[in-house]
């Protein structure tokens, strides 16, 4: 029988004061770097793209990550959000930007609510695919719809038109809030019964988790999430048609970050957003060859580092940022305080 | 003491095919049930009938005189039906500690703090305390198959359902299960055990029953089982036309 003498665990929590201090220090440094106007208008574009990726991410990691739901069709709430905004703020209704993405979002969880109802019914395999001709079903629907201009899509008309800084700000506030919430959320009994489903979801339900109401927040939470990110992205973008809304890029590119960082951990997708952020850009240049490269890191990854790049480093070095691990050892301190 | 589990007159399958016909039994309270047969015989689709994972086209199923028939098994596990899998399925990822500290959360209700001392409790039970901070997924088998039962366990069943435990493991080893499940039963769980492996039955059981083709063929004392020529056909394959 196995007589190892108990090892107080096989992994370093970092997130633990020193990691959480120094996130925040670096959140309020890029927040007055973007007030103060200390960042160039050309890394501002990087990051703004950067916070938004991460959200997207984020979402689609605790989605497939963390419930199991591995949606092909977030872009359904991005184009959603994106086109609410762009008419909401048009000079026919005339809201401000913050009132326009509210309803965005809003509009992204009642369409999800009422997805779940369908999509919930199918598992696995059946369940992307749902997702995904779902997707593509709302992308005719704008395309054939004349108020959105059809094909040739809509112009993002606020009046003001928020600044870069602006949008900046904005896009890194949502993706310190989905963060936050993440984190947050895996640390409470949720947390706890989402980890069980990312292991084994029979065993779960199995010890009393309930699927369905994990399955429907987390579903919720990644609309409102993703369709907040989705309508800021149209508005620094400054225009929406049904295939930059609707199109499978989306997907692409949340599965890649998610892929390459690493699924199942909070941490992965903010490495695999600036990943993805720089290589897209270098990529630009070179536009019928970006998806084959992207394509193919992705795949080599799969193959050679099956815990994306995070997963594998935590694993081989024993560490974890943001964990929402338990430990037994803290239960026995508190015992004794008591 | 009064039924804590009755089945009556369950028909259930999967899809179009129908495994379980007509089966009916009883499980007293305080009682380690064995429950034996061939291969096909039901044994797994008549857990999963009590657990919710399908539904039976006929009959009813009594849990603590509560009909279950059409409760989905999230409920019935907080009302305390706790099971192992044949084949363990720890959360991988996890510490020992963390699969357990789920099923106490969530088998129960209770706050992550006070289910962190009722977890504590099932890994001393199972043996498993000095374990608890590896990872589930590094663990060698006989520790799974404990893992299983304290995961169950968390849970606080009334009921535990056991599905193979001691298959697959050294006689050494699973004298240390039949060990943990007396132990089991002298702290007051109702159990019910599938297990291919006679001798154990034989030894760690109240009652037996066998199924055949969906039903029981034969219920009573472990001896009087084994030894009835419905279970001597069964498993030793004396046919009938010999």
């Amino acid at each position: 029988m196995l007589k190892r003498k108990f090892t107080p665990s096989h992994v370093k929590v970092l997130d633990s004061p020193p990691m959480l201090i120094l996130c925040i220090v670096l959140a309020v440094g890029l927040y007055i770097g973007c007030f103060a106007g200390l960042i160039s208008n050309k890394a501002m574009r990087y990051l703004v793209q950067i916070f938004l990726y991460i959200t997207m991410g984020e979402m689609w990691n605790l989605l497939s990550g963390y419930a199991g739901m591995t949606s092909l069709g977030q872009q359904l709430y991005i184009g959603l959000a994106g086109y609410s905004v762009a008419m909401a703020t048009s000079p026919l209704f005339g809201l401000p930007l913050f009132g326009a993405l509210l309803l965005g979002a809003g509009i992204s969880v009642v369409v999800s609510l009422f997805m779940s109802l369908i999509l919930f019914r199918l598992e696995g395999m059946y369940f992307s695919i749902a997702t995904l001709v779902a997707a593509e079903a709302f992308c005719m629907l704008f395309f054939a719809w004349k108020f959105v201009g059809q094909g040739a899509g809509m112009t993002i008309r606020i009046n003001p038109y928020p600044t870069l800084q602006e949008i900046c700000i904005l896009s890194m506030t949502i993706c310190v809030v989905a963060l936050a919430l993440v984190y947050g959320l895996l640390r409470t009994r949720v947390g706890l019964g989402l980890t069980a489903m990312r292991d084994d979801i029979t065993s779960a339900a199995s010890v009393g988790v309930n699927i369905f109401s994990h399955k429907l927040l987390v579903y919720v939470i990644a609309a409102f999430f993703t369709a907040l990110a989705g309508g800021i992205f149209f508005v620094n973008k400054g225009m929406i048609y049904p295939d930059s809304g609707f199109g499978i890029s989306w997907t692409i590119s949340m599965v890649f970050i998610a892929i390459i960082g690493g699924t199942g951990t909070v941490s992965g997708p903010i490495i695999g957003a600036i990943i993805y952020v720089f290589l897209n850009e270098k990529l630009a240049d070179y536009p019928g060859w970006s998806n084959i490269i992207l394509g193919t890191i992705t795949i080599l990854v799969i193959l050679f580092l099956p815990n994306g790049i995070m997963g594998t480093l935590q694993k081989k070095l024993h560490f974890e940022i943001f964990s929402s691990k338990r430990f037994s050892f803290k239960l026995k301190k508190a015992a004794k305080e008591k | 003491m009064g039924n804590i589990v009755e089945f009556r007159h369950i028909d259930a399958g999967y899809g179009r095919i129908q495994i379980l016909s007509d089966l009916s039994f009883e499980v007293e309270e305080g009682q380690v049930y064995g429950v034996i047969g061939p291969n096909g015989s039901g044994k797994s689709t008549m857990f999963n009938a009590l657990l919710g994972i399908i539904r039976p086209t006929a009959g009813a199923i009594y849990f603590d005189n509560i009909d279950i028939t059409r409760t989905p098994p999230h409920i019935r596990c907080r009302m305390g039906i706790g099971r192992t899998f044949q084949i363990p399925r720890p959360f991988e990822h996890m510490s020992v500690y963390e699969n357990v500290l789920i099923a106490a959360v969530h088998g129960t209700g209770q706050s992550e703090k006070k289910a962190g001392y009722a977890a504590i409790d099932a890994l001393k039970l199972t043996g498993l305390y000095e374990k608890r901070e590896l990872l589930s997924g590094e663990l060698p088998l006989l520790d799974r198959k404990r893992l299983e039962v304290a995961r169950a366990i968390g849970t606080q069943p009334k009921l535990l359902l056991l599905d193979e435990v001691a298959a697959g493991l050294t006689d050494a080893e699973v004298k240390d299960m039949m060990k943990l499940v007396k132990g089991l039963k002298d702290s007051g769980y109702s159990i019910i055990w599938i297990e291919h492996i006679i001798q154990t039955m034989l030894g760690s059981t109240d009652r037996l029953m066998c199924m055949a083709q969906g039903s029981s063929v034969i219920e009573g004392e472990p001896q009087e089982v084994i030894n009835s020529k419905t279970v001597q056909t069964l498993y030793l394959g004396v046919d009938d036309n010999e």
